[in-house]
């Protein structure tokens, strides 16, 4: 299962940076919501994954305060991703809206310090296994 | 979520530490980013290299720790292990290095290459990201 998610990450992730060289190289116009595509269909996979693992969770405890810790670092880090997708989209598509790099960054700088969070909670857990 | 951070590690043949270090120094970078296009905030116009710093003091913290590592897969484990495991740490810390200076080149508009060129190191490095997804189980 592993494999194929794998795969399908690369797939997705090889799709999307031919299509940002194309549109850095001026070779497209393209709208660059078209661009990040792969990485809507990929966002949205992921989000819609969570999201029933939640309902899973909510369904099997019938508590909806432990379903939303249980989940709650994936659910978060999957909104802010999108939504910084989107904020990126904006500020290079739609010149004309003036968005400023910090205001894009803002919720990449919330997903970073969650995804690193994850790595050294999974770091502390394998050495405490050991 | 779609993957847990121990397959990423897995997959990718990382350690989790390397992918601390590579997280921060992203995070660095973006930071030191923003204060470069601030208009509030006066910077030289040619500091692409001080803004991808991070990434690259990042990819030399990562390089260090891969050879500990093999150091101690030698002492504790297998020749061949430890052989296998820095090659493929090597590969994959060039590829990303190469691209990083690539692009920091191009920006400074020092090469005359164009982006699919530049973009040539992840490209094979994605090549050998499938070929080790393969061999996921």
């Amino acid at each position: 299962m592993v494999m194929h998610r794998a795969l399908f990450t690369w797939f997705i992730l090889l799709v999307f940076f031919i299509l940002l060289c194309l549109r850095l190289e001026a070779r497209t116009h393209w709208n660059w919501f078209l661009i990040f595509l792969p990485l809507w269909i990929y966002d949205l996979i992921i989000f819609l994954e969570v999201i029933f693992k939640f309902v899973v969770t909510l369904v099997k405890y019938k508590q909806f305060k432990f379903g939303l810790e249980k989940h709650f670092l994936a659910l978060v880090t999957a909104l802010f991703l999108i939504l910084g997708q989107i904020m990126l989209c904006l500020k290079l598509e739609y010149k004309s809206l003036e968005l400023q790099l910090i205001h894009v960054l803002i919720p990449f700088w919330i997903t970073l310090p969650l995804l690193i969070f994850a790595v050294v909670c999974s770091m502390v857990h394998q050495y405490s296994i050991d | 979520m779609f993957f847990s951070v121990r397959d990423v590690s897995k997959w990718l043949g990382l350690h989790l530490f390397v992918m601390c270090i590579m997280l921060v120094s992203v995070l660095v970078f973006t930071i030191i980013l923003v204060i470069k296009f601030d208009p509030n905030i006066e910077t030289p116009a040619n500091d692409w290299w001080v803004i991808f710093s991070p990434l690259f003091v990042g990819d030399a913290l990562c390089a260090y720790f891969c050879v500990i590592i093999f150091l101690r897969i030698i002492l504790e484990i297998t020749i061949k292990r430890s052989i296998l495991k820095l090659c493929w740490s090597v590969t994959f810390l060039t590829l990303i290095f190469v691209f990083k200076f690539l692009l920091c080149k191009k920006l400074l508009a020092q090469l005359s290459l164009d982006y699919s060129e530049v973009f040539a190191p992840l490209y094979i490095l994605l090549q050998l990201i499938a070929f080790r997804a393969c061999q996921q189980t």
